[in-house]
């Protein structure tokens, strides 16, 4: 937890006059301060993944011990990819530097680094890209001063530093995109910085580790199939006890007609847990009372993919498990759980990247009749899309007084959100398990929703500093809440920020708790048969349940 | 008692024991002594209880356990690891075991 400092404290060090002299100097960025960087990646990662230049190192030393052609493999590295990708050489030409971006950035609202305004951190890429490929860029290198005028800066060693200190202060969120009058995706230009930074070896250890064990046994946690199988089973002792019905799932069954994937985090760390118990009991739900058979995988048992913050290529390796996976059962369709950049990555690179998945059908609720037509290509459907459904044809028996004391508030997590267009879903859902909904200001939510501030593999210990400050945006939303409607519970579709609000509102809004938005329908739905139920998923008594004193 | 100075450890840059199977119950004293946790030693039946399941857990899963069922498998309350280590992952590390991954520490409160 930042230990060094107090909300208050990192309140004051706010400061959005900093006068950080001509944005072209490096001298004062490239002070890698603690607390706002994260540690390098192991080499023994590294290694297991095959990327290149696999060594110890640290940010903060001197040497960070490159290949003596680094200069050149960057280079050559940004000119395959402004070929191959029309987007980047389209990011990198059109900005006008109009600044509608600039206070767009929780990083930069919690900080007041100009070098976080989103306009600023592209533009540190942005410098190279004019010197070295531009027409007046090559002109301007030869004239005194014509680089200060240009913006142009040559690659060296301090420009690299800055360029990576400032990419891993970016969440990826998108919020800035939402506002650039010429759609500038400034996280497709993070992704390119950071896939460039993985061709010389300078990943950091938050995503590179994950991303090894996801490679080595099918999760960022590294949970073997016995353990994943273990965990489950623990989640059906508890739900046994609280509402005395076996909730026991499958495992890669073949023949289902559903394919589950989640994020890992769901098995094993609260609040997840509850939401992981929330899909067992709506799986037993609907097998008791139409018979659909859903199936889990110890093997595709990671939703997220932490390769989407190291390269393509590495995003394209992890994502391959869910189609292969979903083959090898001889399911019809996937299901897909609460998760945020999951969600980015199959949206909008699955199907291109590992598909066309012709052996899936086009996803249908069996049970409702409806054809997720938005899925038709990806084969691929969210589970808020799919509870919402089946709420909305009357299929699910619920009973909101069994979260009658959480008044909600929900957090639009930046994928589902910028990402694939998920909003009302959740909410409908929401609304249909509890009573007390209230929303956080318009501009905080939907397609404007301020990051949790962790996403894009920042969500490490040591740079804790750096995670209340982006944090904050979104903390004031929830505080402003909190105080006006009394909002206790935050409620959200991600398992990043599972853990990652929980934090924050330790932090920020410290009587505000996290929730999963399938604990509350666990909590809601009446299994058949099961006993009166007398406590929630946390084994918390029920509202109306609680001892007398 | 255990003058635990005399031990060897066997730690690695981070004060994690080497090789979990060297572990005794001496060697969790100088480690939670390390760890500013307990200067009683043996350590009380509460704390063991975890640690030799963390143990047990580690050996068949290689691991880290959820919590919960942590507390749940000992019988003792929900917050148990909080209650009786300030933070879970000094409980793994008094229990000999490896530096977990680090999504473990992303997705538990730990102290760091």
């Amino acid at each position: 937890m930042a230990d060094e400092l107090t909300p208050d404290e990192l309140l004051d060090k706010i400061d959005y006059g900093a006068d950080s002299g001509n944005w072209m100097d490096t001298t004062k960025s490239v002070q890698i301060r603690p607390g706002m960087y994260c540690y390098a990646a192991k080499a023994e990662s590294v290694e297991t993944l095959g990327l290149p230049n696999a060594r110890p190192w640290n940010p903060v030393e001197e040497d960070w011990k490159l290949p003596d052609d680094w200069q050149q493999i960057l280079h050559n590295g940004i000119k395959e990819r402004l070929e191959r990708f029309r987007t980047f050489k389209i990011f990198m030409d059109v900005c006008v530097r109009c600044g509608a971006c600039a206070d767009k950035c929780h990083f930069f609202l919690g900080t007041g680094d100009p070098k976080n305004m989103p306009v600023l951190r592209a533009e540190l890429l942005r410098s190279v890209y004019r010197n070295d490929f531009t027409t007046a860029g090559k002109i301007l290198q030869n004239i005194p001063g014509g680089q200060r005028l240009g913006g142009n800066r040559p690659l060296t060693l301090d420009v690299l530093k800055e360029m990576w200190y400032y990419f891993f202060q970016c969440t990826e969120c998108r919020r800035c995109s939402v506002f650039c009058p010429y759609g500038i995706d400034t996280a497709e230009i993070t992704i390119m910085a950071r896939e460039l930074f993985n061709l010389i070896g300078l990943n950091i250890d938050w995503i590179a580790t994950p991303v090894s064990n996801c490679y080595q046994t099918g999760n960022h946690l590294g949970i073997q199939p016995h353990a994943f199988k273990d965990m489950l089973e623990f989640f059906v002792e508890d739900l046994e006890d609280i509402t005395g019905v076996d909730c026991t799932p499958n495992f890669q069954k073949k023949g289902a007609d559903i394919l589950f994937i989640t994020p890992s985090g769901d098995v094993f760390a609260d609040p997840g847990t509850y939401t992981c118990q929330g899909y067992l009991i709506l799986f037993k739900y609907l097998k008791d009372k139409y018979g659909l058979d859903v199936t889990w995988s110890t093997y595709a048992s990671e939703g997220g993919n932490f390769g989407f913050f190291t390269s393509h290529e590495t995003m394209k390796r992890l994502n391959a498990k869910m189609y292969a996976e979903a083959k090898r059962l001889g399911v019809k369709w996937i299901l897909g759980g609460e998760c945020g950049h999951m969600w980015r990555v199959i949206h909008q690179y699955m199907d291109t990247m590992n598909g066309p998945a012709d052996f899936l059908e086009v996803p249908v609720n069996p049970i409702t009749g409806t054809r997720f037509t938005n899925a038709a290509s990806t084969k691929m459907v969210h589970i808020t899309e799919f509870t919402a459904d089946l709420i909305k044809h009357g299929k699910l028996e619920l009973d909101k007084g069994r979260n009658a004391n959480r008044i909600m508030t929900f957090h639009d997590s930046c994928n589902p959100a910028r990402g694939m267009g998920l909003l009302d879903e959740p909410r409908y859902v929401i609304n249909n398990v509890c009573d007390n909904f209230y929303e956080m200001p318009p501009n905080t939510i939907r397609e404007n929703t301020f990051c949790c501030g962790s996403g894009a593999g920042l969500n490490a210990g040591e740079n804790m500093e750096l995670r209340m400050a982006g944090a904050l945006p979104r903390a004031t939303a929830l505080k402003h809440v909190h105080e006006k409607y009394g909002v206790n519970t935050l409620g959200t579709i991600c398992a990043i920020d599972r853990a990652a609000l929980s934090t924050l509102c330790e932090y920020w809004v410290p009587e505000v708790e996290v929730a999963g938005i399938h604990e509350l329908v666990g909590n809601a739905l009446i299994l058949p048969g099961e006993k009166e139920r007398t406590e929630d998923l946390r084994m918390e008594p029920l509202p109306g349940c609680e001892e007398e004193e | 008692m255990v003058n635990t100075q005399d031990l060897e450890l066997h730690l690695d840059e981070e004060g994690y024991l080497k090789d979990f199977r060297s572990w005794t119950e001496e060697i969790a004293c100088a480690l939670a002594e390390k760890e500013g946790i307990d200067d009683e030693c043996p350590l009380s039946t509460e704390r063991m209880e975890i640690i030799k399941f963390m143990r047990n857990y580690y050996e068949k899963f290689e691991a880290f356990p959820i919590l919960r069922a942590v507390c749940k498998n000992v019988g003792q309350p929900k917050e148990c690891n909080y209650e009786q280590f300030p933070d879970p992952v000094k409980a793994w590390k008094v229990a000999g075991l490896p530096k977990p991954t680090p999504e473990v520490f992303a997705k538990i409160r730990t102290t760091g």
